[in-house]
């Protein structure tokens, strides 16, 4: 008789394959890490022409350097947080009934898609990690933008803010996809929550430059951890004795998608009905 | 000659007739469509608003002006989206699965009936937004439109919307040799982006590549720039002239691709 796994390992095989099948198509993550910077080229010159515009003087305390890094920083926290396709991937699923073949085997379907995901994620970082060493470089080698070195504490809460951004960013994505189990035709409305996703998490804006009364409000959602508040954070424009109720306020909202996600598959199974096989 | 030219007009008549009866059985779909364009150029403009509520003047130009050419660029993306975005993407698949073999066998021009066969009325009325802005802007800048101007504003369009079109074009008809060019069209939304903004604020290597190889400030700065007399005399016929160049440059690299096609059943 065959050993028997440990209860987890079937999660290791679904990241382990889907690994290896991203690393099958390198070229396509190539040409995709080379697109991906050239927003920037634009966002740099024109943030300098309206610093230039107002004699270089900073905004809201965001000096022009600090505004190009935000931006770089940005990629990475982006990087955690955005798991693109997941949203229509799952309201596919339940839409065309293909959640069958999930649901009779013994697995968590969103165990499955954490760790379909995290197999994306683990290709980017890679890429990531080849990358983005270079592209600092550069910078703090052409005009020293790098102005603050980070506190051991800042480090870590950085590292602990990417955590929670991958964790809002999936479970939200969980959030709207199973929106599916009621909703028919959900597509569109995916594009409109991508879009107010990509203004709330400040990666159009930073967040405190935006009209107070907006951005206080901004400052509670949980988008500003799919970006903001990382990027602030490893910037040093989040004062140590607020580093860790921003923290805390972060897990309190991993933990609230964690509980509407399960109440919503919960309720969304019990009307989910597919036809055939 | 006539004749011939009638017969592409009925056609290109018949074509858009018959997507307008396929998008009116979607009306929800098509509302939220508008819906959905509105809240990008929304989104647009928040952004230009947070960058002049901190200076006065981005390089050179005012808030108005600046929405003069966001209102133009989005114009011209929309038609251009309306007409030929959707017909481009098909046609990588086409090459691709070998389907292309239905539209060569018809008596007419391929390249006409694979970029025009389907029309995104969505878009078009999207594009009508823009006109909106841009006549908003122009009265707020005090700014009136002669008849003239009007008509060379509108032909400045259309060209852009043919750059626009060659270019993608060329990059799908890419498909005949390298197979799949998917991840190429990805470079469209990319390369948009350089044309929403003033080309003042770019370097002078930078600026001349986008006003020659990738003429990204020739399709929305020229148009807008005739709108709100803010031109460097000559762009103008320039922009004319490189959009000959494209078209041709288009119909050459569509020949030479498809002496590369292979049909599905091989």
């Amino acid at each position: 008789m065959a050993a028997r796994k440990p209860p987890l390992h079937k999660y290791w095989v679904i990241l382990s394959t889907r690994t290896q099948e991203d690393m099958a198509y390198r070229a396509n993550y190539v040409f995709g890490a080379i697109f991906r910077f050239l927003p920037l080229v634009t966002m740099i010159f024109l943030w300098y022409a309206v610093y230039a515009g107002r004699g270089m003087a900073p905004i809201h305390g965001m000096t022009f350097k600090d505004m190009i890094v935000y931006n770089i920083l940005m990629y990475i926290a982006r990087g955690f947080s955005s798991v693109p396709g997941t949203m229509s991937d799952i309201s596919k699923d339940i839409k065309d009934g293909l959640l069958n073949r999930y649901l009779i085997k013994p697995m968590d379907y969103f165990g499955y898609q954490v760790m379909y995901r995290l197999a994306h994620k683990l290709v980017f970082w890679y890429i990531a990690f080849l990358t983005f060493p270079f592209v600092f470089w550069i910078m703090s080698v052409t005009g020293h933008y790098f102005t603050h070195w980070p506190t051991l504490w800042e480090w870590l809460s950085f590292i602990v803010s990417l955590v929670v951004a991958f964790c809002i960013g999936i479970q939200f994505c969980f959030v709207i996809g199973t929106l599916a189990f009621w909703f028919l035709e959900i597509s569109t409305f995916l594009f409109v929550v991508m879009m107010l996703e990509f203004f709330m998490s400040g990666q159009l804006i930073p967040l405190n430059i935006l009209p107070r009364a907006l951005h206080q409000v901004l400052f509670l959602s949980p988008f500003g951890y799919e970006g903001y508040w990382p990027c602030m954070i490893l910037m040093g424009k989040v004062p140590q004795d607020h580093l860790g109720p921003v923290l805390g306020r972060g897990f309190l909202w991993v933990g609230v998608f964690y509980g509407v996600v399960q109440v919503m598959w919960r309720a969304g199974l019990k009307r989910y009905s597919a036809v055939g096989g | 000659m006539i004749a011939t030219v009638g017969k592409y007009i009925r056609l290109t008549a018949l074509m858009m007739k018959n997507c307008l009866v396929r998008e009116m059985q979607f009306k929800v779909n098509f509302l939220v469509r508008l819906l959905t364009e509105m809240m990008w150029l929304v989104m647009q403009f928040i952004y230009i608003g947070v960058m002049y509520g901190q200076t006065g003047q981005i390089a050179g130009w005012t808030l108005w002006e600046m929405v003069v050419l966001a209102g133009t660029n989005h114009v011209i993306a929309q038609l251009f989206e309306a007409l030929f975005y959707d017909n481009c993407m098909r046609l990588i698949d086409q090459i691709r699965q070998g389907d292309l073999d239905f539209n060569l066998i018809k008596p007419i021009n391929t390249q006409f009936l694979v970029s025009l066969r389907y029309t995104d009325y969505a878009s078009i009325a999207n594009s009508s937004i823009g006109i909106g802005v841009i006549l908003f802007a122009l009265g707020k800048l005090g700014i009136g439109v002669t008849p003239g101007g009007a008509v060379l504003f509108a032909a400045l369009v259309a060209n852009s919307i043919l750059i626009y079109y060659s270019i993608l074009f060329i990059l799908s008809v890419w498909t005949f040799w390298i197979g799949r060019s998917n991840n190429l069209m990805e470079l469209y939304w990319q390369f948009g982006q350089f044309s929403r903004y003033p080309g003042e604020i770019y370097p002078w290597l930078l600026r001349r590549l986008l006003q020659t190889l990738i003429p990204m400030l020739i399709v929305s700065n020229v148009p807008a720039g005739v709108l709100i007399h803010k031109l460097q005399g000559g762009l103008v016929i320039y922009g004319f002239t490189l959009g000959a160049v494209f078209l041709a440059l288009a119909a050459w690299v569509w020949r030479a691709g498809l002496k590369h096609y292979r049909s599905a059943s091989s």
